[in-house]
């Protein structure tokens, strides 16, 4: 089966193993450009594996990713950001603790306003504008998210609800395509639930940002989603609207086996 | 740019941006350094002198340390790296001084890069041995290259810097004007290291610092910085090494010993490692006031010692922190 | 030439080995490197000096005294810094067992002077076994050395106490959790590696003759070498590492130069870490 060149994310295949183990086997899939997609399963299912697999932070043992046709197997993580703009965000390493809630988003937004290497020591007038800029685009999603009060606060000492917003926003900083986002409301009170929700649907809505979501909250991904996939074993056995989804016999049957 | 710091626990210090009062403390310190041969004698210059001299390489190991998050032994290897390679080409071919600094900085970057490919391959203890056997190479080899380095008698009567002016210029002697030369070298020294972190490269090494695997998810090219920061550390060393050679006007492999490394180590971690005040407070306290007072080495390295244990468990910020609280609640300059 | 080749570096493996193995232990229990540990076997080599030179003891009643001295230190040291690392990140323990070094180098240089000393005891009379000379105190370090490895394997897989290092050793928290007295653990594994380090001192000084309070740095240097091609944790993996080693550096000072010798173990250090991250004996990647 060809890779969809339209496709935000086009998964051939993809299999992972560690020594015997076997964490993703055989995975293709094809998430649509403008789709918010559920990714779920019962723990150690491989959801994670298969997110490492797309973005670089692991190689898959087989199998190949396409972002919009382009062949990104094995790229590093910065490089997949960079030239692909797919990006994704982790379940425990949310923000840079030690920056101050508006450093964290202009180091995100750095890749895009500083281009190479060299841009990257500059100090003069062009590189002060660029701060500027970014520091411009971070109030603004700063106050997108609800957290405009707190732009020099370190981001360490903020609750952890908040610097998973802040983390998101960071995510939008750079303008990707794709977004990845790892268990994006484990963890935070549900008044911030709500928040993180409607800032995806936002961006999903007005930034055409495709998303793939990995969430054990299937009530929040039955609301948010257009789109759900299960996982088990590393075998995907589901993919339809969420409300087919969970009524699948299978699915029932993994999580109650899982 | 926010001044930022981190401390080898982990734990973190944030100051808001005050660039204003940064600039003035740092105005103030200079103006007072440039004052200070009309009160302090020989003596005092040289110990200042000194201190300079370790400042430079305390700046590199603070940068890739505090800001890029790599512990390194291999800093007194570069300096040494430097002050050989400009007493040489000093020597044979007469170069001016500021040729000088420029040839050490560049040989101590340039063997960097080649020493960082493996190195900077290795994670936390591995790459710390790694760099403590560069270290323990370079001192083998300044031993044992007698045709070139004359072995363990070293390099003596380099040359003095010659500054070149309009009317040809004049050799730097007296005790006083190698002061203000230092002086001059360490405030372009600071300046530039204090234009580095805040580029934006600087928020990047402060990013894989902070996590290696979520600076490569914001795109930071980690393994780049990290060659970059450990080059640009040498670089550093390198210039300081140069200088002392020119000061001292000799060179021997014992510049490789552990005794100088230990003392940067020192100064990084005892005035406040992720800060550029508190490795300019680090050198001054440990070395100057030390070779002020003329303290014997060997009860010397004992202070060192019981400050390394004592900064790691009781004030893992250094002690810039307590010198600022200290001001502020006597001198009542605080700032909201 | 040959024959002196491999018996020196086999007695000096040998040395490096009893070192090494105290660290690689300490390690283990506490994920810290212990950069004081060649002040050990420095305090080892001075203890027994001053017994024999001060109180005028025997070689043989030395030995237990310097000991007895250097676990008293560690035991200080242990409650003192050690405990405190326990769960500490890495440059930590680096930092704060760097500064233990400093201290314990400087005060012997500070109380006996930095001047070299003669070692005056030990069994040097040469005995001929297969056709090779070599003193009794070789053998002795060898003999030595291959009894303290056997006895540790035991300690480690049949006593309680080494049952219990390994437990720490591979899952802390666990340990935490059903109670082990884990600051116990890390004290007595702490004074047991360094006591090992001091006993390699007092056993190599009739064959070095010379001690001086820095020369703990160089053994330190090498040992971490060691540790790192014998996999770190990895008891026997050690001692044949330690042995490398000190063919290697005994076949450099023979055929190349005494001076290039201590440059050997970094040299090898840097050529296994970029080839064999996890050590030469070791498939676990533990650093």
């Amino acid at each position: 089966m060809s890779p969809d060149p339209l496709a935000a994310l086009s998964i051939r295949g993809i299999e992972k193993r560690f020594g015997s183990i076997v964490a993703v086997a055989g995975v293709s899939v094809d998430i649509k450009l403008g789709e918010i997609c559920g990714l779920t399963g019962p723990n150690g299912s491989g959801k994670s594996t298969l997110f490492d697999c797309c973005t670089g932070l692991q190689k898959p043992s087989t199998g190949r990713v396409y972002a919009q046709g382009l062949d990104i197997t094995g790229w590093d993580m910065h490089r997949i950001v960079r030239e692909a703009r797919v990006i994704r965000s982790f379940q425990k390493a949310v923000v840079f603790r030690a920056l101050s809630v508006e450093e964290n988003l202009v180091l995100c937004g750095q890749m895009i306003a500083f281009q190479g290497m060299a841009s990257t020591f500059g100090v003069g007038p062009a590189s002060r504008h660029r701060v500027r800029r970014l520091r411009e685009q971070a109030g603004h999603l700063l106050e997108l998210v609800g957290l405009s009060h707190m732009r020099h606060a370190t981001a360490g000492q903020i609750s952890f609800g908040q610097q998973k917003l802040l983390q998101f926003a960071s995510m939008l900083m750079p303008e990707p395509q794709v977004i990845l986002l790892d268990e994006p409301m484990a963890g935070v009170n549900p008044i911030l639930i709500d928040r993180m929700m409607e800032n995806i649907n936002r961006a999903n809505q007005e930034q055409g940002i495709t998303f793939v979501v990995v969430e054990h909250n299937l009530d929040a991904m039955k609301a948010l989603c257009h789109r759900l996939l299960v996982l088990s074993r590393g075998e995907l056995i589901a993919d339809g609207t969420p409300d087919a989804v969970v009524r699948d016999p299978a699915v029932v049957e993994a999580y109650l086996a899982g | 740019m926010a001044m930022t710091g981190v401390n080898v626990h982990g734990s973190y210090i944030y100051a808001n941006p005050r660039h204003g009062l940064r600039a003035a403390g740092f105005a103030v310190l200079v103006i007072a350094l440039a004052a200070a041969p009309l009160v302090a004698g020989d003596y005092q210059l040289h110990a200042l002198i000194v201190s300079m001299t370790f400042l430079l390489p305390a700046l590199g190991l603070n940068l890739i340390l505090g800001y890029a998050g790599m512990l390194s032994f291999a800093q007194m290897a570069f300096f040494g790296i430097g002050a050989y390679s400009s007493a040489l080409t000093a020597m044979r071919w007469g170069t001016p001084f500021w040729l000088n600094l420029v040839v050490g900085g560049l040989a101590a970057g340039i063997v960097a890069v080649p020493l960082g490919i493996p190195a900077l391959r290795l994670r936390r203890y591995s790459f710390v041995m790694c760099t403590l056997g560069f270290a323990v190479i370079a001192q083998t080899i300044a031993k044992n290259w007698i045709s070139v380095t004359r072995g363990d008698l070293g390099l003596s009567q380099v040359p003095r810097p010659r500054i070149a002016l309009w009317n040809g210029g004049f050799e730097i002697t007296s005790i006083t004007s190698y002061y203000y030369l230092a002086l001059v070298l360490s405030v372009l020294a600071v300046l530039a290291f204090l234009t580095l972190v805040s580029s934006a490269a600087g928020r990047y090494m402060i990013a894989i610092r902070e996590d290696e695997t979520l600076a490569a998810s914001v795109g930071t090219p980690t393994w780049h910085y990290r060659m970059i920061a450990f080059a640009l550390s040498a670089v550093f060393a390198g210039v300081g090494g140069s200088f002392y050679v020119h000061y001292f006007t000799v060179i021997s492999p014992t510049v490789f010993d552990p005794f100088y490394a230990n003392t940067v180590l020192v100064i990084v971690l005892g005035g406040g490692v992720g800060t550029v005040g508190g490795v300019v407070l680090g050198s001054f306290l440990f070395v100057a006031v030390s070779e002020a007072l003329r303290i014997a080495p060997d009860l010397r390295m004992i202070a060192y010692g019981l400050l390394l244990i004592v900064i790691v468990f009781a004030c893992p910020e250094g002690l810039l922190p307590l010198f600022i609280r200290k001001i502020r609640f006597g001198g009542g300059t605080h700032v909201p | 030439m040959l024959t002196d080749a491999v018996v020196n570096g086999i007695t000096a493996g040998s040395v490096y080995a009893l070192v090494a193995v105290g660290m690689t232990i300490i390690f283990g229990v506490l994920r810290a490197i212990n950069f004081a540990h060649g002040e050990f076997y420095m305090l080892g080599t001075f203890g027994a000096w001053w017994g024999i030179e001060t109180l005028d003891l025997p070689y043989i009643v030395s030995i237990p005294l310097a000991l007895i001295i250097v676990a008293a230190i560690a035991l200080a040291v242990g409650v003192l810094v050690m405990k405190r690392l326990i769960d500490q990140p890495f440059q930590i323990g680096i930092v704060a067992t760097l500064g233990v070094s400093l201290v314990l180098q400087n005060v012997i240089i500070l109380i006996f002077g930095g001047a070299y000393k003669m070692f005056d005891g030990g069994w040097i009379e040469p005995v001929e076994i297969l056709g090779i000379s070599l003193s009794e105190q070789r053998i002795l370090i060898v003999v030595a050395a291959l009894v303290i490895f056997g006895l540790l394997e035991l300690m480690v897989h049949r006593t309680r106490f080494g049952k219990t290092i390994r437990a720490v050793s591979q899952n802390i928290e666990a340990c935490k959790v059903v109670g082990v007295n884990v600051p116990v653990v890390v004290i007595g594994t702490f004074v047991l590696g360094c006591t090992l380090a001091a006993l390699s001192g007092v056993l190599t000084a009739p064959v070095t003759v010379s001690l001086y309070g820095g020369m703990g740095t160089s053994i330190t240097v090498k040992t971490f070498a060691i540790i790192v091609m014998g996999g770190v944790g990895n008891v026997s993996g050690t001692l044949f590492a330690a042995w490398i080693l000190g063919l290697m550096e005994s076949f450099v000072a023979s055929y190349l130069g005494l001076q290039f010798r201590d440059a050997v173990a970094f040299t090898a250090l840097i050529v296994v870490l970029t080839l064999l991250p996890g050590g030469l004996f070791s498939k676990r990647e533990r650093f």
